[in-house]
C-alpha cells in the first residue's frame, strides 16, 4: 500500500496568510497540517508516499518535508501542475503507485483517529475502492454516500437537495489499482476537472464493491482562518504536551502547556491551558495567554493578552489590548499605539487581511 | 482522460506532461535537482496525442 498526498490548490480562502505560503505549512499546534497527515499515513503502515504539488508551495512543501526521512517515510514529489481536479491528480501518481493499492489524502485534512481502521477495512475485503465518511449536520452541502447495510456504498450524491444519509465524504480514500483504468476512462467534468467521485461511481457501476468507513472523533478541513483556530483548539484539547522550556519563578502556570526547551516564561506572566509556546519564543511580564492559543518560533510577548489564536511566528507583539480568535500571520508584529499622536490605529494590512477593530 | 507524466532520471520526481508542455523547456521542479525537461523527452506517440487533446489538460 502507498500514500498520495494531495498537497495543490491556491488557499485562497486563507489569504493573506497563503499570499506567502502554501496552505497545507500553516501550523496547528506549532506544526504544519501536511505532517498530521504524513503522522496518519505513517501509523498505518504507508510509508511511501508521492506528495502531489500544484503551482504554487512547491519549493516550500519540499523545504519542509525533504524526503521525508525526518518522518520515518519516503517521499516523491509528483508535479500535478494545473489543477484538474482529485482523479487527475491521482492519475499523475499511476507510475509512483505501480501495481500497488494506495490511500489518497487531502492534505489539508486532520482528523482525530487517523486511517489505520480505513485502511484495514479496505484490505480486509476486496474492494475497488474504500471511503471514509463522517456524520454531518448539514448533508447537503457535502457529497454524500448511500450505504448499505454492510457499509457497502451504493451510491455517491454531490450536495443533494433530499439527502439520502447524513455521511460525507471527508476527502480521505483507499483505492485499488483499478481506478487508473478507469480515470484513463473520464471526461472533464462541466467544471474542467477529472472527478473523483465520477471515477468512484464508475467503479460501483462497473460492480466493484466500494467499502465505507465512518470516521468517529473530530475531523477539519482547514481550508479557512476559523478552520485552523478550530482545529489548533481540537489539538490541544487531545495533545499530550511536553514542559520542557524555561518558567522563571513568578510566572502562574495553570493547564497542560506545551513548551519547546528553548522558549521561556517570564516573571510575571500568566499562561493557562492549553497552549502551545514553540522554540525560541518569550512570554513576557505582563502577559496571559489564554486556553487553545499557540505561539510560534522566535516570538515575543509582552504585556498583550491573548486567547484561542495562532500566532505563526516570528512575531513581535507589545500591545496592551486583547486578542482573541486570531490568526496571525508569519513575521505580523502588534505594538501599542496608545503613545501615538493623534490617536488611532496604525495599520499595514496586506491584501484580503480581514480585521474586526 | 488519458494521463502522461514524465518521470525525472536524476530525481525520480514525476511531472505532469501538462506541466512539460507549458514550459517546453524547464528545470526540474525536484528542490536541487538540475537536470533539464524537455516536453520533446515524452515519447511521441505522447507527445502526439497530448498536442491533439491539448484542450483537456488546460483550465
Amino acid at each position: 500500500m502507498k500514500g498520495v498526498l494531495l498537497s495543490g490548490g491556491t488557499g485562497s480562502r486563507l489569504r493573506p496568510i497563503t499570499h506567502t505560503g502554501p496552505k497545507q505549512l500553516v501550523p496547528v499546534a506549532n506544526k504544519p497540517v501536511l505532517e498530521y497527515a504524513i503522522e496518519d499515513l505513517r501509523e498505518a503502515g504507508i510509508t511511501e508516499i508521492g506528495v502531489i504539488l500544484g503551482n504554487k508551495g512547491r519549493e516550500e512543501i519540499q523545504e519542509a518535508l525533504g524526503d521525508g526521512s525526518q518522518y520515518g517515510v519516503d517521499i516523491t514529489y509528483i508535479i500535478q501542475g494545473n489543477p484538474l481536479g482529485l482523479a487527475h491528480a491521482a492519475g499523475c501518481a499511476r507510475d509512483f503507485v505501480g501495481d500497488d493499492d494506495f490511500v489518497m489524502y487531502l492534505g489539508d485534512n486532520i482528523l482525530k483517529a487517523g486511517i489505520t481502521d480505513l485502511v484495514e477495512s479496505f484490505t480486509e475485503g476486496d474492494y475497488g475502492a474504500g471511503i471514509a465518511l463522517q456524520e454531518v449536520d448539514h448533508p447537503q452541502a457535502f457529497g454524500i454516500a448511500d450505504v448499505d447495510d454492510n457499509g457497502n456504498v451504493t451510491e455517491l450524491i454531490e450536495k443533494p437537495d433530499e439527502p439520502p444519509t447524513n455521511l460525507a465524504l471527508i476527502g480521505i480514500y483507499v483505492f485499488s489499482n483499478e481506478v487508473f483504468d478507469v480515470i484513463e476512462q473520464l471526461e472533464p467534468s462541466w467544471r474542467g476537472e477529472l472527478e473523483i467521485t465520477d471515477a468512484i461511481q464508475t467503479l460501483l457501476e462497473d460492480g466493484h464493491a466500494i467499502d465505507s468507513h465512518v470516521v468517529h472523533g473530530w475531523w477539519k478541513d482547514t481550508g479557512k482562518p476559523e478552520d485552523i483556530l478550530e482545529a489548533n483548539r481540537l489539538v490541544l484539547e487531545d495533545t499530550i504536551l511536553d514542559e520542557e522550556g524555561q518558567v522563571e519563578s513568578g510566572a502562574t502556570m495553570e493547564g497542560r502547556i506545551d513548551l519547546h526547551e528553548t522558549a521561556t516564561i517570564k516573571e510575571g506572566a500568566t499562561v493557562r491551558g492549553p497552549v502551545s509556546i514553540a522554540e525560541n519564543s518569550v512570554i513576557g511580564p505582563g502577559t496571559y495567554v489564554g486556553p487553545y492559543t499557540s505561539v510560534g518560533p522566535n516570538s515575543t510577548l509582552e504585556g498583550v493578552h491573548i486567547e484561542n489564536s495562532v500566532v505563526i511566528g516570528d512575531s513581535t507583539i507589545t500591545t496592551s489590548g486583547k486578542i482573541i480568535d486570531s490568526l496571525l500571520g508569519r513575521g505580523a508584529n502588534i505594538e501599542s499605539a496608545a503613545d501615538c499622536l493623534p490617536e488611532g490605529r496604525r495599520l499595514v494590512v496586506g491584501e484580503n487581511s480581514q480585521l474586526k477593530l | 482522460m488519458r494521463i502522461i507524466t514524465h518521470t525525472c532520471d536524476a530525481c525520480g520526481t514525476i511531472v505532469s506532461a501538462n506541466e512539460l508542455e507549458s514550459n517546453r523547456v524547464m528545470k526540474c521542479p525536484g528542490l536541487d535537482c538540475d537536470t533539464v525537461l524537455r516536453f520533446g523527452d515524452l515519447p511521441n506517440d505522447e507527445r502526439e496525442f497530448f498536442v491533439e487533446h491539448v484542450d483537456q489538460y488546460e483550465l
